[in-house]
């Protein structure tokens, strides 16, 4: 038996042929992804005679007129904070609304529980991109339009089957010992819920909370039919108009993307992890 | 009883709207946002030869305006008086039954207007006016004076002259045009600003007789003179979107741009030190008539349902005048429809001076009540064109057998 | 006694679940089932004209110049969905295979690949499009400094190459979204199952095809079936790199464009039309949620047979 498996050991040439053509190819994809990358950071650094000689020379660090212009001469801040807003107080509803209907599914018998949770996940294959005439006409109805409460009921309209999927699975998992524990001390079913589970769940929030976090933060859509108002324009929305104001001041566009790419890149090393299961959750069972 | 009540509320009803004709906030939209000041400063004035009568800017962003518009409309939101876009753009709103009808017994300074320029706010329909014509474009090559005469280059006479003056730039190492195609309506822009002359009035009027289509050697011609002068477009212009055309002009890297006068205003913000000309593209022969493509782009309008219809005409009466149409012209650098206008500044002085020898920019003034539009099959066209996948026969084939869906004269 | 103790159970149960689906009837299903009916209307502007049954639909499948302009729209759909099969789920497969090995920096490898799943399509596609520039983008520059310059090309301007370019920034924005996936379907398999099939093969392929392949159907299933539904659902990348009329000469078009252009109009060309920019809609609405259910379904089958 050990004779035979070590026949069929592959050579250590062989091994190290087959690890080395692996990590050729890790190291040449992760060159692919992340130069261009690289190049925007350089390039915010860089006047545009720079740029179009070497793009790919190391930059002087303390040329920041570029990033100066975008971050006092336009309205980049603003759109920030609007992004901001609209995102975090999204997430929010999101997560509030999602585990409460969640909770109810996971923790209750009740019939019609398991048609709930169909219907929620129904709304997870639902391109409502494509009902974008009817949600102008709703939002016109309700006067939402050119408001950032528009967005905002989108974005937790949208979130919420992903929320229901990735709450319910995990409230299910959670033991019944407690909870029965505290029911026979009197809790009433809102106090166990806000002191005894929803302490618990903090982990899948933070999943389904990077879950939505990203699109909504990134989506360029609803603003492009919803927003008109400057004042209210989110992030990616706002990029959009620095592309015509500053078509061939390239430091000053290459500045915009890195400006408005640099806090989730780093937010994203710092929790690759997280973001990796938030994001993939759903997909990965 | 019932006519009772019908008429009390009759009496009621038209108490009530007598009544804000003395006193009245009227709302005004538009697209144009930069604006802002000076429109409160016309509205000022407004106020001070109507004391009664208020009006408030609002503006939207120009894309969306349409939409945003036509919504409010519909929803019984809109202003009392707005912007308009012209030919199928007021068609649209004019149809629905949104915009007040007006003639020249209601607005008397209307009889001076250019017939062009009132076509451009009337519906085909019912021959209606329904907005007073505001301001012109026209369709030209705009270039950088200094580049000009560092390189001993003058306003082109003819077209051969035209190609000589390109040449030379290109051996002095600058670029002749800095047009790119990579943006869909730009093939359509430099059709009329650069080819307007070859095709020449002639045609113009077959055309809209219904004794030719574009199927026309004078068309055809001109196309293929546009594919020529292609040649001096920058290295790889098909890939080249809006944006950095402007910026290749406005950086002082191209000595010409063919495109619309409205780019006069944002080439002199991005950069204030630029010394513009303006011409038209020559014709083939330097007796033949230099011509510019026109087109109106806006006009004023009135709410069909304001509750203050006197006061909305009495503001229209005002922007027809050619009291408000030389600040708009002066304050606004617009090229006014109303007759009689004289421009503080010489660049637009120059370009309303060219307008006396026009065309219509034809593909947005003639052909864009159906689909597919002519904007849609000419854009098309010129990318083919310029990409080498098309003979401007082609494209003139291509445009009469596409508007011929719906442009009766070309149905056979 | 019993029935108050059952409503005040089931009150609490339907004050959790009653605002959550409130929100989701109001933004999701009611525009969606609206977006059926309006397509059977005329539409005059905003408002709503008259019920005309079909018409619209006829008027997008049949009729000049709309016809022309779906298919042609429906064409480029297909070709990015088998593109992107290869440049990023079949990418995606080699990669999740390659950092399975756990080799040394895999863990840099692994961030690698997913940082531009991260960023905002907007400044994938204004980068790209810089990048891409024909006089001044990196690509062309860095040709032309290779002594390529003859292979320095007007990218986003020719119909040859336009649609590509967007296919690849899409497959560099979104490949390690597939990898990832991947990765945590391969890490799933057992260990012992892994050792038995050394045991019989050494052949790297053998194994792929056998074991690892068929045991990662799961994640297969679903990067496949997401990936149907955004390649028939592209819009952003090709509206802020090709523009809203599909330029060159429609070559860049999608049916996600072609819709937008079709319901709002484009400011350069053509009025907003609602009546067919709903009939389409709706098509392209039938026609992913009917091929994608029977694509996982399909999958799915595959899975349990194996």
């Amino acid at each position: 038996m050990t004779t035979k498996t070590y026949d069929h050991r592959p050579g250590l040439l062989a091994t190290l042929g087959r690890d080395g053509l692996i990590q050729i190819i890790l190291i040449a994809n992760s060159f692919i992804m992340l130069a261009p990358i690289v190049i925007m950071i350089f390039s915010a650094f860089k006047t545009n005679a720079e740029i179009f000689r070497s793009p790919f020379a190391l930059p002087d660090f303390t040329n920041v007129t570029s990033i100066m212009k975008i971050w006092s001469g336009t309205n980049f801040p603003l759109y920030l904070l609007n992004s901001f807003i609209v995102a975090a107080s999204s997430i929010a509803v999101i997560l509030t609304l999602g585990t409460m209907a969640a909770y109810a599914i996971a923790r209750y018998e009740f019939r019609g529980a398991n048609f709930i949770l169909l219907f929620f996940l129904a709304g997870l294959t639902l391109p409502l991109k494509l009902a974008i005439i009817p949600l102008f006409i709703l939002m016109r109805d309700l006067g939402l339009l050119d408001t950032r409460f528009s967005l905002i009921c989108i974005y937790v309209a949208t979130g919420l089957p992903t929320t229901v999927f990735i709450m319910t699975g995990f409230i299910r998992t959670l033991p019944n010992e407690l909870e029965d524990a505290a029911r026979m001390d009197g809790a009433s079913e809102a106090r166990i819920m806000w002191s005894i589970m929803l302490p618990l769940v903090k982990p899948a929030m933070v999943i389904a909370g990077i879950q939505n976090a990203v699109p909504i933060w990134n989506d360029f859509f609803f603003p492009l039919i919803f927003i008109q108002k400057d004042s209210l324009k989110t992030l990616p929305q706002g990029l959009t108009t620095f592309m015509g104001e500053y078509g061939t001041d390239w430091g000053v566009l290459f500045s915009g993307l890195t400006l408005s790419a640099l806090p989730v890149i780093v937010l994203y090393i710092i929790l690759s992890r997280q973001f990796i299961n938030g994001m993939t959750a759903g997909a990965v069972k | 009883m019932k006519k009772f009540v019908i008429s009390a509320a009759l009496a009621l009803g038209s108490l009530a709207s007598a009544l804000p004709a003395f006193a009245a906030d009227l709302t005004f939209w538009t697209w144009r946002q930069e604006d802002k000041a000076q429109y409160e400063k016309f509205f000022k004035e407004f106020n001070k030869d109507n004391p009664d009568i208020t009006v408030k800017f609002e503006a939207f962003e120009a894309t969306s305006y349409n939409t945003i518009l036509s919504t409010a409309l519909a929803g019984g939101t809109g202003p009392d008086l707005m912007m308009t876009r012209t030919y199928g753009g007021i068609e649209s709103l004019a149809g629905a039954g949104y915009l007040m009808p007006l003639d020249k017994t209601k607005i008397p300074a209307l009889e001076g207007f250019s017939e062009p320029a009132l076509a451009s706010e009337t519906m085909r329909s019912n021959k209606t006016l329904y907005a007073v014509p505001a301001a012109s474009q026209t369709m030209l090559v705009i270039y950088n004076k200094e580049i000009f005469e560092k390189n001993g280059i003058s306003e082109p006479a003819s077209w051969d002259e035209f190609l000589k003056s390109c040449e030379k730039l290109k051996a002095a190492g600058v670029m002749p045009f800095a047009n790119g195609t990579a943006t869909g309506w730009q093939n359509e822009t430099i059709v009329s600003a650069l080819t307007s002359s070859i095709m020449g009035k002639a045609f113009y009027e077959d055309l809209m007789a219904g004794k030719t289509t574009f199927n026309d050697p004078r068309y055809v011609a001109a196309i293929g003179k546009l594919k020529e002068i292609s040649a001096y477009f920058p290295d790889g212009f098909i890939g080249l979107d809006y944006a950095s055309a402007q910026q290749l002009f406005t950086s002082g890297m191209a000595a010409m741009f063919a495109g619309g006068s409205f780019e006069l205003a944002s080439f002199a913000k991005q950069n204030p030190s630029l010394k513009m000309g303006v011409f038209a593209a020559p014709s083939l022969k330097k007796e033949d008539p230099k011509l510019v493509g026109l087109f109106f782009d806006s006009g004023f309008a009135a709410n069909a349902k304001t509750k203050s219809p006197d006061a909305a005409l009495k503001f229209l009466n005002y922007v027809a005048n050619k009291k408000f149409a030389q600040a708009f012209a002066n304050d606004l650098s617009n090229v006014s429809a109303v007759p009689g206008v004289t421009f503080d500044s010489p660049l637009l002085a120059r370009v309303a001076e060219l307008n006396k020898q026009s065309i219509p920019y034809m593909t947005l003034v003639n052909f864009r009540y159906g689909e597919p539009t002519g904007s849609n099959l000419i854009q098309a066209g010129v990318q083919k064109l310029l990409n080498g996948q098309a003979t401007p026969e082609q494209v003139g084939k291509s445009m009469t057998d596409g508007l011929s869906a719906w442009y009766a004269p070309f149905k056979k | 006694m019993f029935t108050t103790r059952l409503t005040g159970r089931n009150l609490w149960i339907a004050a959790l679940i009653l605002p959550p689906l409130a929100f989701m009837c109001l933004f999701l299903v009611y525009p969606i089932l609206s977006a059926f009916a309006y397509a059977f209307y005329e539409w005059h502007g905003l408002a709503r004209g008259e019920f005309i049954g079909l018409a619209n639909f006829h008027k997008v499948l049949f009729e000049y110049p709309f016809s022309e302009r779906t298919v042609n729209a429906f064409v480029h759909n297909i070709f990015v969905f088998f593109a992107l099969m290869v440049l990023q789920n079949g990418v995606g497969f080699v990669l999740a295979y390659c950092l399975w090995r756990e080799l040394p920096g895999a863990r840099f490898h692994r961030i690698a690949v997913f940082l531009p799943v991260v960023l905002s399509t907007v400044i994938v596609a204004i980068l790209w499009k810089l990048f891409l520039h024909p006089l001044f983008g990196v690509v062309n520059i860095s040709l032309r400094g290779l002594g390529l310059g003859f292979l320095a090309q007007p990218w986003q301007g020719q119909d040859t190459t336009a649609l590509t370019a967007i296919v690849v920034a899409n497959a560099w924005h979104m490949v390690g979204f597939p990898t990832l996936v991947f990765l945590a379907g391969m890490q799933r398999i057992p260990t012992e199952i892994l050792d038995a099939v050394r045991m019989e093969t050494e052949s790297e392929w053998v194994k792929v095809r056998k074991i690892v392949w068929p045991l990662v159907a799961p994640s297969a299933t679903v990067v496949f079936t997401l990936l149907f539904v955004s390649a028939f659902n592209f819009f952003e990348l090709p509206f802020l790199m090709g523009g809203v009329d599909g330029s060159p000469h429609g070559a860049t078009d999608v049916l996600g464009l072609y819709f937008y252009r079709t319901a709002f109009g484009s400011m350069s060309a053509s009025a907003e039309n609602f009546g067919p920019g709903s009939a389409l809609a709706v098509l392209i609405f039938l026609f992913i949620a009917i091929l994608s259910s029977a694509i996982t379904l399909w999958l799915r089958k595959r899975e349990i047979q194996l």
